[in-house]
């Protein structure tokens, strides 16, 4: 038997190196896991049908002495990055039997290393959500409480690794989609800096603010699954060459706080006790904290549901029922559109595609999307600035402990809350990570949310894992 | 929000909606709509802040227009994926 629970990639690398078990040992026991706890869970939408191959590869890499950490890890797959030849269906209808023609940049970085992608998992739909309960392929339970959501949108992904049906996964982060469910199912969630890991293959939300992440239980799965996707791609335009990002530079540790900020309504009183005994832990073991302003932190979130719903209205025009995807007959062109994309998106996402018609519709342009622009800068050379006297930034990830289902569903404003902490380091497109800090008595899990300056992942690590070691 | 004009985005957007959802989406509307206002306020406090230098760090990234694969190397695989096809070409209804 094979202690997932407790196994780490550099446990399993080692064990694969002495020959205690095989990949194809590793990757049967997440299977039998797999088997017996996904019919409740719901975390895979499906489990790929090629693992044999992946497995061989695997092998022989590890036999010719070319593997890396990654080779034989087996890795749970977002359902919104395209495997060739595979169906990724970004938790919606309209894709339902879409199959990829190509691989996306990250896949590709972990097929070159010989990764085993064990299938993909839910989503809220198009990544739309806080809760997984927007996906077209039902509900995600939270495997530390079955009644409660496990945070979303990646919702599968961490719900695979928390359940121990996957030792790692990737996940999307627009506006805290891998930090929010990682922080509710007592994981590590890790959002890149924005142009550190390519989006090439990767079905797009919002363009200005997605980027692809790393989830595991420990920091150091995330760092090395962070490296091995971690790269310049031409294919995204917005990738960063190697020689142009910060190199990194001794830290002062220093950590700001934005107290004004932690004030904002509607957060849990157990969040910010939790929050207070973190900043304690981190003050003993030798970090200084000092209090921060930020006073334009706090239209964040306005600003990101402008920008957001424009650019997905603009993005998700390409699902017309013309060249793949769903196509629902009728005897005008309009009308198959119009059937198509009625019939083939969800609520929340039919929704979020008329929030951002309106606001790019003439008129109202200048008010809303100009103006959230203009803010959106000066939210992030605010952020900057701060980074000058800090390492980084805490607050808690989530302002809620993991909510049951259909708590916040009707109340679409409500859900929004849910990104409050997330959302500034996508507007900033800076990088930020979630680690747990303990538990409720009821063992639902906190989160200690970490931000740093662009480029700079080797400050969250570090934080991270000194601050690891005493939770 | 009046219906006609959440019934007009919907057309704009390409989307058939029923009427009882059209009533709900202008219900959120309001309440969202009004959430987001807010970025008016935060105009007036960005223009009180001389401190903040804009920062304007967006820049086109160009690259040549080339083929870099195979002629026809991922014809058949994109075709399969289309829902009406003749001789290889992908059909539409008319379009005038």
């Amino acid at each position: 038997m094979i202690d997932l629970k407790n196994l780490t990639i550099e446990k399993a690398h080692e064990s694969l190196k002495r020959g205690d078990y095989s990949v194809s040992d590793l990757v049967d026991a997440y299977l039998e896991v797999i088997k017996k706890g996904n019919p409740d869970i719901n975390a895979y939408i499906e489990i790929f049908d090629d693992l044999k191959e992946q497995i061989k590869i695997a092998e022989k890499m590890r036999k010719e002495g070319k593997a890396t950490l990654m080779t034989g890890i087996p890795t749970a797959i977002k359902d919104n990055m395209l495997v060739d030849s595979h169906i990724a269906s970004a938790g919606s209808n309209i894709l339902k039997n879409y199959k990829a023609t190509y691989d996306a940049f990250v896949i590709k970085q972990l097929k070159s290393a010989g990764a085993i992608l064990l299938g993909r998992t839910n989503m809220d739909e198009f990544a739309m959500g806080s809760s997984t309960e927007t996906s077209a392929y039902g509900n995600t339970k939270n495997p530390l409480d079955v009644n409660r959501v496990p945070g979303g949108s990646s919702g599968g992904s961490v719900a695979a690794v928390a359940m121990n049906g996957a030792l790692v996964s990737l996940g999307s982060d627009t506006g805290g989609s891998i930090r929010q469910p990682a922080s509710f199912t007592g994981l590590v969630g890790l959002k890149p800096t924005y142009g550190a890991v390519s989006r090439s293959g990767i079905i797009a939300m919002a363009s200005s603010l997605d980027q692809v992440g790393s989830i595991g239980k420990t920091v150091r799965d995330a760092e090395i699954l962070f490296e091995a996707i971690n790269g310049y791609d031409e294919l995204d335009s917005t990738s960063v060459p190697k020689e142009k990002r910060i190199k990194p530079s001794p830290m002062r540790k220093r950590i700001g706080i934005p107290k004004e900020f932690l004030k904002s309504k509607g957060i849990d009183k157990s969040v910010l006790e939790n929050f207070e005994e973190s900043c304690q832990k981190l003050e003993k073991i030798g970090y200084e904290l000092v209090d921060i302003s930020l006073p334009l932190i706090k239209y964040s979130l306005a600003v990101y549901y402008i920008i957001m719903p424009a650019e997905v209205s603009s993005n998700l025009a390409r699902y017309d029922g013309m060249r793949y995807g769903l196509s629902v007959e009728a005897s005008k062109l309009y009308d198959v559109y119009a059937k198509t994309r009625g019939a083939g998106f969800g609520r929340e996402v039919r929704r979020r595609i008329l929030l951002g018609t309106y606001i790019l519709s003439h008129g109202y342009y200048d008010a809303y999307y100009n103006t959230a622009v203009k803010s959106r800068s000066a939210i992030t050379a605010e952020l900057n600035s701060v980074f000058s006297s800090v390492d980084a930034i805490i607050t808690p990830t989530s302002p809620s402990l993991p909510f049951k289902f259909n708590e916040k569903i009707k109340d679409p404003l409500a859900m929004y809350m849910s990104d409050l902490f997330t959302v500034p380091v996508n507007i900033a497109g800076i990088p930020a990570m979630s680690i747990p800090s303990g538990k409720t008595k009821d063992g639902l899990p906190f989160g200690l949310h970490i931000m740093a300056p662009a480029f700079r992942e080797d400050i969250l690590f570090a934080i991270g894992k000194d601050f690891e070691k005493l939770v | 929000m009046q219906l006609d004009d959440i019934k007009k985005l919907a057309t704009l957007a390409r989307i058939d909606m029923s009427e009882s959802e059209i009533m709900e989406i202008a219900k959120d509307f309001d309440a969202i709509l009004s959430y987001v206002g807010q970025v008016k306020e935060a105009t007036k406090s960005i223009s009180a802040r001389k401190d903040l230098a804009e920062e304007f760090s967006l820049f086109n990234v160009m690259r040549d227009d080339a083929v870099t694969n195979k002629e026809g190397a991922y014809s058949e695989k994109i075709i399969k994926e289309m829902p009406d096809t003749q001789d290889g070409f992908l059909k539409v209804k008319q379009i005038l």
